[in-house]
């Protein structure tokens, strides 16, 4: 017995969802929204239409190198924590060895474990090495971040890889080696480019490591926004804020389709 | 299309699909047929797979991992270490040297940070359980819907997770304000005559937070939910059960513990966040996040800090076991680890 389509059950049930996800993309609306306004304080909904704040967001020096560093800080995190991650997860999926479980619970445990704290304790540790803020000192500390993803996402694809195959070529006289690099890579390929797209997305929405450890002069843009928001709600940040949430869904939206299209082929 | 979207038939390769709980989603989903995928056994690790003489074989995860290693000990075991070790030095300020407990008594016997904690953890109960009465009928919802726009719904249920908690969170600030819609339309409804204090408050920070957070809590519940076989709750329907008593004595129970897991994962966020309770609280609601951030760059406090840090990262891992210890007993060892 299934119910009619217009029972109330099924009613109150789509009501419900209504509400959580009107309440779920709320403030993505409300940002969105009154970044056109014409106001100079910011308010929703909107009043007027202006696309000025836009104007001033991209004439903004300061929103562009925020940008570029934010954008540098992501592509080598996400690159070499893709690679520590892979190597890592390699060995946990396909290797016995003492305290696994252990190990990987370890590897894993950045994704539960407050980032605040983690923060802290890398301030006080670089305070007291006498390691200066720089960018380096940034992407170190977003490694910890990342390769949980890339090591958590790749465990299930590389779970799926018959490893008979890796062996099968070595019996035809390819080295370990050779036969990772043209057996097993291709076929993990779709979750090494969805362990970098998370890493990516990671470090480039970074806050809390960043506003206790990136350099002062050279914040990244999320942190840019979270300090411009402590002064006040200004309409121009909002126009940035919400050229993050179109790049965040066009990213998204390509990733998806991509590794679609390759999973199907 | 619609199909080849579906977390579980994307093996989690796809990041939409394992953004999320995906994985735990998966490994609580008891009654599927591959709910028992656990590490699989290596494979044998003989002389020639490891490429050298039989002898070194049991050295090549060890260099595989070498890397992780030496990153994980430096930034996240070592610093940590010595924040807690700093929890146990005195006071800068006072002459004391050696080893103390007078932080903790600090914290243990003052009011102030007292009521900080307890704020804190009546905070995260009250986030969780926003979270659990909105999230549970919309992913129940999200799990037994068949149509083209279920692929929609859950990219609109993710999407919110990869933006940025701050975007969010400046969000509710303009939503919270005082002259905010929130409150413009409560006037309007005639619901309140004063605008209600939101922004600045506990009640705005567990609002946004609650937001925040809803997809972690939507998406474990939907693994689980989607992971009940329906033939139970139509046999309960046909023998003549209301779709409400066949949630409540069909559904629920068999879901029981994703919503333990979900409600320890949206604990542990909420309690541990920094983002939402430091913009929509500022400095006027206290809790532990803010109250660490203060002692680290406010009053340069590092042994209270390290207190303060110590105090909650030892919340977390008490709900971070009992989370593992949940999901180990579905049969599952692959998520030892939650998220």
């Amino acid at each position: 017995m299934t119910l009619r389509a217009w029972h109330p059950f099924r009613l109150a049930l789509g009501l419900i969802s209504a509400v959580g996800y009107l309440f779920l993309l709320a403030p993505i609306i409300v940002i969105a929204g009154a970044s056109f306004g014409s106001t100079q304080f910011l308010v929703f909904p909107p009043q007027g239409f202006s696309l000025r704040w836009y104007e001033e967001a991209l004439g903004r020096a300061d929103f562009w190198s925020g940008f570029q560093i934010s954008v540098l800080i992501a592509l080598v995190a996400a690159v070499l924590s893709t690679i520590i991650g892979a190597l890592a997860a390699v060995a946990v999926v396909r290797h016995r060895f003492f305290g696994r479980d252990l190990i990987l619970a370890l590897f894993l445990s950045p994704l539960i474990l407050p980032s605040l704290v983690l923060a802290v304790a890398l301030l006080l540790m670089f305070s007291a090495a006498r390691i200066d803020p720089s960018p380096e000192r940034l992407i170190a500390a977003h490694l910890v971040l990342c390769v949980p993803y890339v090591i958590r996402t790749l465990i299930p694809v590389l779970q799926r890889v018959d490893p008979s195959l890796e062996e099968a070529a070595q019996n035809l006289g390819a080295s370990s080696l050779a036969a990772f690099w043209l057996v097993t890579l291709p076929q993990i390929r779709p979750g090494l480019v969805a362990g970098a797209f998370f890493a990516f997305i990671i470090s480039f929405d970074e806050v809390v490591l960043g506003v206790f450890l990136a350099p002062a002069r050279q914040p990244t843009l999320p942190i840019q926004i979270y300090s411009a928001v402590q002064f006040g709600l200004d309409p121009t940040v909002a126009a940035v804020s919400t050229l993050l949430i179109v790049l965040t869904l066009v990213l998204v939206v390509v990733s998806e389709a991509l590794l679609g299209v390759r999973r199907l082929g | 299309m619609d199909r080849a979207m579906e977390p579980r038939d994307r093996a989690g390769v796809s990041p939409l699909s394992s953004f999320d709980g995906g994985q735990t989603a998966e490994v609580l989903d008891r009654s599927s047929a591959d709910g028992h995928q656990s590490l699989p056994t290596a494979p044998p690790v003989t002389g020639d797979e490891a490429g050298g003489s039989p002898g070194t074989a049991w050295l090549t995860p060890w260099v595989l991992m070498l890397p992780a290693l030496l990153l994980f000990f430096l930034l996240f075991v070592l610093p940590q270490a010595r924040l807690l070790g700093y929890s146990f030095e005195p006071d800068p300020q006072s002459a004391a040297t050696g080893l103390t407990l007078e932080n903790y008594g600090r914290l243990f016997g003052d009011m102030h940070y007292l009521g900080i904690l307890g704020r804190t953890l009546w905070m995260g109960l009250l986030v969780t359980v926003i979270t659990l009465v909105l999230g549970y009928p919309m992913a129940y919802w999200l799990a037994r819907l068949e149509t083209r726009w279920k692929t929609v719904l859950l990219v609109l249920t993710i999407f919110p997770l990869l933006t940025s908690a701050v975007v969010r969170s400046f969000g509710w600030m303009v939503l919270l304000y005082r002259t905010g819609v929130v409150n413009q339309s409560l006037q309007r409804l005639g619901i309140v005559d004063a605008p209600l204090p939101l922004m600045y408050t506990l009640s705005g920070v567990v609002i946004a937070l609650a937001e925040v957070l809803m997809p972690f809590m939507v998406l474990t519940l939907y693994g689980v939910i989607r992971g009940i076989d329906r033939n139970l709750e139509e046999a309960a329907m046909d023998l003549g059960a209301g779709p409400l008593s066949t949630i409540y004595r069909v559904t629920l129970p068999l879901s029981a513990g994703g919503v333990l897991a979900g409600s320890l994962l949206v604990f542990s966020l909420a309690i541990s966040s920094f983002v939402t309770p430091s913009l929509v609280g500022g400095p006027r609601v206290q809790l532990m996040a803010t109250a660490i951030q203060e002692q680290t760059v406010s009053l340069l406090n590092w042994q209270f800090a390290a207190t303060l840090s110590a105090v909650l990262l030892a919340v977390v891992l008490v709900l971070a076991l009992a989370y593992s210890r949940l999901v180990e007993r579905s049969g599952d060892r692959s998520a030892v680890v939650p998220v």
